[in-house]
């Protein structure tokens, strides 16, 4: 059994405010890793590759975490992305395939304008293990859209460290759907660093029972007119609890670049815990930053206008929900994905 | 546009230094000898003595804080915590020295008291030289006095409060104050008593190479309404100066306190200072802060809402300039029903200077249907300076209403060009701007102080901007 301290937040803060990093106690880090097989790829794997680079990061979840990829991992991709891609990996956990140590390096090209989608699901109620590391780089003009999605069960581990390399007039797009994991920790940092480099990370999360969300989202702002807009959208029920760090960084030099954060969590029961620090750093004059937090239970006028309508109290909150997160649903073009995606919302809120 | 930039700031009146002349002045650094000395120096009670000695042992296990700024070039061997000015307490202005006297003049104390104040406290170095209040308080049954005096003459209410709000377990620099304090004011508010014109204390350190360890601590009781005021300044010298403070607020049930300072150390100050209030069923506390001088602070005054349907509300601007590291910000704890706080907090950082806006909101289990709404803005004036925004909100349960809002930006150069268009300077277009980005501050201020305000901000901003 491990105790591991993860998610370091770039600037310590008082340690009685308990949010500088995550303790989770007594983790049991497997030691047998096997093959997973259970990976199922649509779209060109002709663009697939398994000669991975070097893992070193900026930041990360946690060092014996990072470690245990670097030696372990399972799964090795490098997606080079040359045009306009689209591609799906599914990742299914099952009796056979219960430990995942993915280490995915996606490049995209320069002027290349693509799709990744990344599923994580579960079939059962067994207790898996993911720890994953996805680093993206974006070359000159590229655009690229990521679409990473939780779906694992409640009694797994999910952890997931994020890097990426944004250059000149490059944009990366992310939408997380974040519903499973007994604890899902993910650590995520953008080195914004080409003129005109736009970020985007757009966050569903969904919490009951005793699941824990520790987010540690970083974006550091280096190029000319660079931007990064943060949406964190979130609800919980039972005793779930969700920590969210957010920062936005201004380097020096990052003249007239912007960034946003907005993070609101709707809180559905008494017992539930939303902790956030939303960060704002700044080293330039000519920048805007803005960021917004808010937390409170879903809105009693419109819960009765819905009730007015015929529904029972847990459907009209589940309409609520689903109204709250269907902005950044929008962001999926693949339907199928979104059905699977609202008709786990509905399940999980039951 | 080019900038130019002058390295010191004539503070004129702050800076002012007299001779540092004193009657009695500890050996520097931190013993058990020497707090057994103070403490004798003190004529300190029992309790007193045994309660300073527990907190240099509290001291001497607690770590320096693992964040904010670097603390490293305080060292307390170096740093004389008691300095005995060669007065002893006076009720008349006519009998303190003439330079103590002078140095409180063009500080402009004692007009202000025969205008716009109800009574005043002074403190020079460690000792209270001057305490004063109109006699219709006085009759009401008010308390206004040096701490030590209330050791004295009100040990029951003293021991029943000191260092329970803020207790000296709460870190470091708490725990040394516990050890080293001397001066400070006692106010007691008897039930159902509105002060209406403000009590203010006033705390110049003028020793070089020493601290400030003042307690402050003011009980409003049920029904009582006060307006407190705390101005602080000293003249600069090379090395460093301490000032570990502590503030300790009761406001019973059904009362009102408005805590303003206006804080102006010189910028060889490290000021370490803890404020924290406990608010009572229906009461109210309102922070009103400007801090301006300092070379580091950390200053995060809490209020901690214990009674049903409390309120809080803070205030506050921090203008760093070169060589100063502000980490200030609010605290804030709903601990019981119907709760709420609204937070305006604004930082103005210039000429290399740092501003952080540190923060907690945190909502409590039982704090059902409470509310709190965050506001902090920054203002870069160059590209040298930092602002950096830390705001942690811990929200507990679900029937609260809670939003945080922050911005971090420059002077618009439009709102620049209109001003420049009707005739103004660049200079006073932006001197304009600033004041007027603080004046949700500077407003909550009486009149006099909201001008000293302005004054230290047009200090500030000379020659910084063009």
């Amino acid at each position: 059994m491990n105790n591991l301290k993860l998610n370091e937040t770039p600037i310590r803060t008082s340690r009685n405010f308990n949010i500088n990093n995550m303790k989770l106690e007594n983790i049991k880090i497997p030691d047998t890793i096997n093959k997973f097989n259970n990976i199922a790829i649509t779209g060109n794997s002709s663009l697939i590759s398994n000669n991975t680079s070097n893992i070193k990061l900026t930041y990360g979840i946690e060092e014996e975490l990072i470690n245990q990829i670097k030696e372990h991992s399972n799964i090795e991709l490098k997606i080079n992305c040359f045009e306009h891609e689209q591609m799906q990996v599914d990742f299914n956990f099952d009796e056979n395939n219960p430990t995942l140590l993915e280490n995915i390096e996606i490049i995209a090209n320069e002027s290349s304008k693509s799709t990744i989608i990344l599923k994580y699901k579960s079939q059962d109620d067994l207790e898996y293990w993911h720890n994953g590391l996805i680093r993206v780089n974006a070359k000159k003009n590229s655009e690229i859209n990521i679409i990473l999605v939780n779906l694992l069960n409640m009694k797994s581990n999910n952890f997931m460290s994020i890097e990426n390399n944004i250059e000149e007039n490059a944009k990366i797009k992310y939408t997380i759907i974040d519903f499973g994991g007994k604890n899902s920790i993910t650590n995520y940092y953008s080195n914004i660093i080409g003129e005109d480099s736009d970020n985007t990370i757009n966050t569903i999360y969904l919490g009951k029972e005793n699941q824990l969300f520790d987010l540690n989202y970083i974006g550091e702002l280096r190029g000319k007119k660079s931007n990064i807009d943060i949406e964190v959208q979130g609800a919980l029920t039972d005793k779930a609890k969700k920590h969210f760090k957010g920062t936005i960084d201004f380097k020096k030099g990052c003249k007239k670049a912007t960034g946003n954060e907005n993070e609101a969590c709707m809180l559905l029961s008494d017992t539930a815990k939303s902790l956030a620090l939303p960060m704002l750093l700044c080293s330039e004059e000519e920048v805007e930053g803005n960021h917004s937090s808010s937390a409170g239970k879903i809105g009693e006028k419109e819960l009765f206008y819905i009730m007015s309508r015929g529904f029972e109290l847990k459907e009209a909150m589940k309409l609520m929900v689903r109204a709250k997160f269907n902005k950044i649903l929008e962001n999926i073009d693949n339907e199928e994905l979104k059905e699977e995606i609202i008709y786990e919302i509905d399940k999980r809120l039951d | 546009m080019g900038k130019t930039n002058i390295d010191e700031i004539n503070r004129n009146i702050y800076d002012i230094k007299n001779k540092d002349e004193y009657e009695f002045k500890i050996k520097k650094g931190l013993t058990t000898d020497i707090i057994k000395e103070i403490s004798i120096q003190k004529n300190d009670p029992k309790w007193m003595r045994d309660f300073r000695l527990k907190a240099l042992e509290v001291y001497n296990k607690l770590e320096l804080p693992t964040w904010g700024p670097n603390l490293s070039e305080l060292n307390m061997e170096e740093i004389a915590t008691y300095v005995r000015p060669k007065t002893k307490l006076n009720n008349s202005w006519e009998d303190v020295p003439e330079d103590i006297k002078s140095t409180f003049d063009k500080l402009g104390i004692p007009e202000a008291e025969k205008t716009s104040l109800a009574g005043v406290g002074a403190q020079y170095d460690s000792e209270v030289v001057y305490h004063s209040m109109k006699e219709e308080l006085i009759k009401q049954g008010v308390i206004y006095t040096d701490m030590e005096t209330a050791v004295k003459e009100y040990p029951d209410i003293v021991q029943k409060h000191f260092m329970k709000c803020v207790p000296i377990y709460d870190h470091k620099f708490v725990a040394l104050h516990g050890a080293v304090w001397s001066g400070g004011s006692f106010v007691y508010v008897p039930k159902g008593v509105k002060v209406d014109i403000p009590l203010q204390s006033y705390f110049r350190l003028n020793s070089p190479e020493s601290g400030q360890f003042e307690h402050t601590l003011i009980i409003v009781d049920e029904g009582a309404s006060l307006h407190f005021i705390e101005g602080c300044s000293a003249p600069k010298y090379n090395k460093v100066n301490l000032h570990a403070g502590c503030v300790e607020l009761y406001v019973k049930d059904n009362a009102y306190l408005r805590y303003s300072t206006i804080e102006n150390w010189s910028k060889n100050m490290l000021n370490l200072n803890t404020k924290k209030a406990i608010v009572g069923k229906n009461a109210k506390m309102e922070w009103v802060s400007g801090s301006f001088g300092s070379k580091i602070s950390m200053l995060y005054p809490m209020s901690i809402l214990n009674g049903e349907g409390s309120k809080t509300e803070f205030t506050g601007i921090s203008f760093a300039g070169k060589g100063q590291n502000l980490d200030n910000g609010f605290k804030v704890i709903h601990n019981a029903k119907n709760t709420s706080s609204l937070v305006n907090a604004k930082s103005i950082s210039k000429n290399g200077g740092k501003c952080t806006y540190r923060s907690l909101v945190r909502i409590e289990e039982n704090a059902k249907n409470s509310k709190s709404s965050v506001s902090c803005e920054s203002l870069m004036l160059d590209d040298i300076s930092i602002s950096d925004t830390i705001p942690v909100n811990d929200i507990k349960t679900d029937e609260v209403e809670f939003s945080h809002e922050a911005k971090i930006g420059k002077i618009s150069d439009k709102a620049i060009f209109y001003l420049m268009s009707r005739g103004l300077s660049e200079e006073d277009a932006k001197a304009m701007i600033v004041r007027g980005f603080a004046y949700p501050i500077s407003k909550e201020l009486p009149i006099e102080y909201a001008v000293e305000m302005n004054n230290l901000i047009n200090l500030e901003l000379d020659g910084a901007i063009g």
